[in-house]
């Protein structure tokens, strides 16, 4: 087999393999070192790295609605794309004709809406068509709305890291629940988690708007480096700066990372990832400290870790853990 | 063998440019031009099956020569490579014909410049790429979809199918390596796009 036939399978093999759950931060050395082997090996993998993504950019034009938007129409909220909307105006666009959906997607704007979504324990890096990349974490939907004039995110559940493409004249502006984070920088992630938000700001800076009550709009601006947590509705948010931003995206190379924080908080968060449900049983136990850096989808190794470091009491069934002390 | 060396002129850019600026370049620049690559490869080499392997190894070479500084134009910076690679590798196959080695002396200055620079529209791209799609063996095509629109990892397709997640990982990996060879190389309604950054600078031949 020839030195490119080689390096094309094997990159296709790494392409797979970095999105599946299993991934961990030892693979990615891997690959890098693979990578610095040869510049066959760089051409190749970036190659289809380059083509699959765009994959995603392009599928996302055709699969969504393609809305146009009436003239001066100052779109707010989302009622006008709800879900029933979308699918209606999905069906609508699947039978159309070709020269029909050149004319509703000609001049005029044109929306182009799509919903991604990953199971427990998923996750995808996405292209959109404006050039900006999105990786979900686990159980988490966006839908995304790229026009000519706007781009809009709704963040309908779970947490997703947004890389955002550079462009002054369209606001990028992701929707979480009652609030709405406009970009004003580049590399973020948002998590919803009940009503909590968390915004971290991994460079450039994100404003956060609390949309709920139209009269009193809440605003703040989170700067790199900071992580912003908004509560509930009735609470203003609080920023904590010089937590390591990094170290909360950890997910993205499918790890966990915990600087001394409750086993019971330590176990809420195992459970996003896994369908087998850690519980932590006893108050004791579950205050309990927890730092480290650990496989998201490997419950199993830390739950060792629990039980040998700990002294901890574990049983396990094939769909819960449960933990006491 | 180093096929950037012969061709003396790269008219670089600026500094040394870091493994990101030179990945940034090659999808930006490089890709986009694959199908008036092959098309070159394809017109003076004999053995069609070799295209997609010399492709690459232009690009192999193309990266190295990159990495000194990254070139001003890229497309005459490329078809030289590609010219000095095949004329290297028919010296080594011992079929080296004078004719070959002239016609190959001078890079093709009238290539078809907004073939060559395509840049779809997107319903263009679209329709291309669901032509992709439809090459695809329709097992292939159901396991791509199950990935890229319903986000399936693996495992969960594998478990949906009933097959293993090696006959997954397989047809996965092919249907990529398809989608892929079909997008840079098909053909498409040609635009012209307005670039931004360094592209700006690039002096046209």
């Amino acid at each position: 087999m020839s030195q490119a036939r080689k390096a094309r399978d094997r990159a296709a093999q790494w392409i797979i393999a970095q999105e599946q759950p299993e991934w961990t931060d030892a693979d990615g050395t891997a690959l890098d070192a693979w990578l610095a082997e040869s510049d066959m090996n760089k051409a190749a993998y970036w190659r289809l790295e380059h083509s699959w993504r765009e994959a995603d950019r392009i599928g996302a034009l055709g699969r969504g609605a393609v809305i146009p938007a009436e003239k001066g129409e100052h779109r707010r909220g989302l009622g006008w794309l709800a879900p029933a909307a979308i699918a209606a105006s999905l069906t609508a666009v699947i039978g159309l004709g070709t020269s029909q959906l050149s004319r509703i997607a000609g001049p005029s704007e044109t929306v182009v809406a799509e919903r991604f979504a990953t199971a427990i324990g998923g996750h995808r890096k996405l292209g959109l068509p404006d050039g900006s990349r999105v990786e979900l974490n686990t159980a988490s939907v966006v839908r995304a709305a790229i026009s000519d004039n706007h781009r809009e995110v709704w963040l309908d559940r779970g947490e997703a890291y947004f890389e955002v493409a550079h462009d002054k004249t369209r606001p990028f502006v992701v929707h979480a629940g009652s609030r709405r984070v406009t970009v004003l920088g580049t590399k973020f992630s948002i998590q919803r988690a009940g009503d909590k938000l968390i915004v971290s700001v991994l460079d450039g800076r994100v404003r956060v708007d609390d949309t709920d009550d139209i009269r009193a709009v809440r605003s703040m601006i989170i700067t790199g480096g900071d992580i912003a947590v908004a509560r509930g509705p009735a609470e203003p948010a609080t920023v904590k700066s010089g937590e390591p931003v990094e170290d909360s995206l950890a997910w993205r190379r499918g790890m966990l990372s915990f600087d001394q924080e409750r086993l019971g908080e330590v176990a809420a968060e195992f459970n996003r990832y896994n369908a087998r449900q850690m519980i932590v049983s006893d108050p004791e136990a579950a205050d309990i400290r927890i730092g480290g850096m650990f496989p998201a989808s490997k419950p199993g190794v830390f739950v060792r870790l629990l039980r040998d470091a700990y002294g901890l009491k574990i049983e396990e069934t094939p769909d819960t853990i449960h933990i006491s002390d | 063998m180093d096929d950037t060396a012969e061709h003396g002129r790269k008219d670089s850019a600026g500094p040394m440019p870091n493994d990101e600026a030179i990945r940034d370049w090659f999808c930006r620049e490089v890709l986009p031009l694959e199908r008036s690559i092959a098309r070159f490869i394809r017109r003076n080499w004999r053995v069609a099956d070799d295209v997609m392997d010399l492709t690459h190894d232009v690009y192999a070479a193309a990266l190295a020569g990159a990495r000194t500084g990254l070139p001003l134009n890229t497309r005459h910076y490329l078809f030289t490579v590609a010219r000095n690679h095949l004329i290297n590798r028919a010296k080594r196959a011992r079929i080296v014909s004078f004719e070959l080695v002239a016609d190959l002396q001078t890079v093709p200055q009238e290539i078809d410049l907004l073939e060559a620079e395509r840049h779809l529209h997107a319903r263009e791209a679209l329709r291309h790429f669901h032509a992709g799609l439809e090459k695809l063996s329709p097992r292939v095509r159901e396991i791509v979809s199950l990935r890229k629109i319903e986000g399936l990892n693996v495992k969960e397709t594998a478990e949906k199918l009933g097959v293993g997640k090696d006959a997954v990982n397989h047809q996965l990996a092919m249907g990529m390596k398809a989608l892929a060879d079909h997008m840079l190389g098909g053909t498409g309604k040609i635009v012209r796009r307005k670039y931004s950054g360094r592209r700006d600078r690039e002096v046209e031949p």
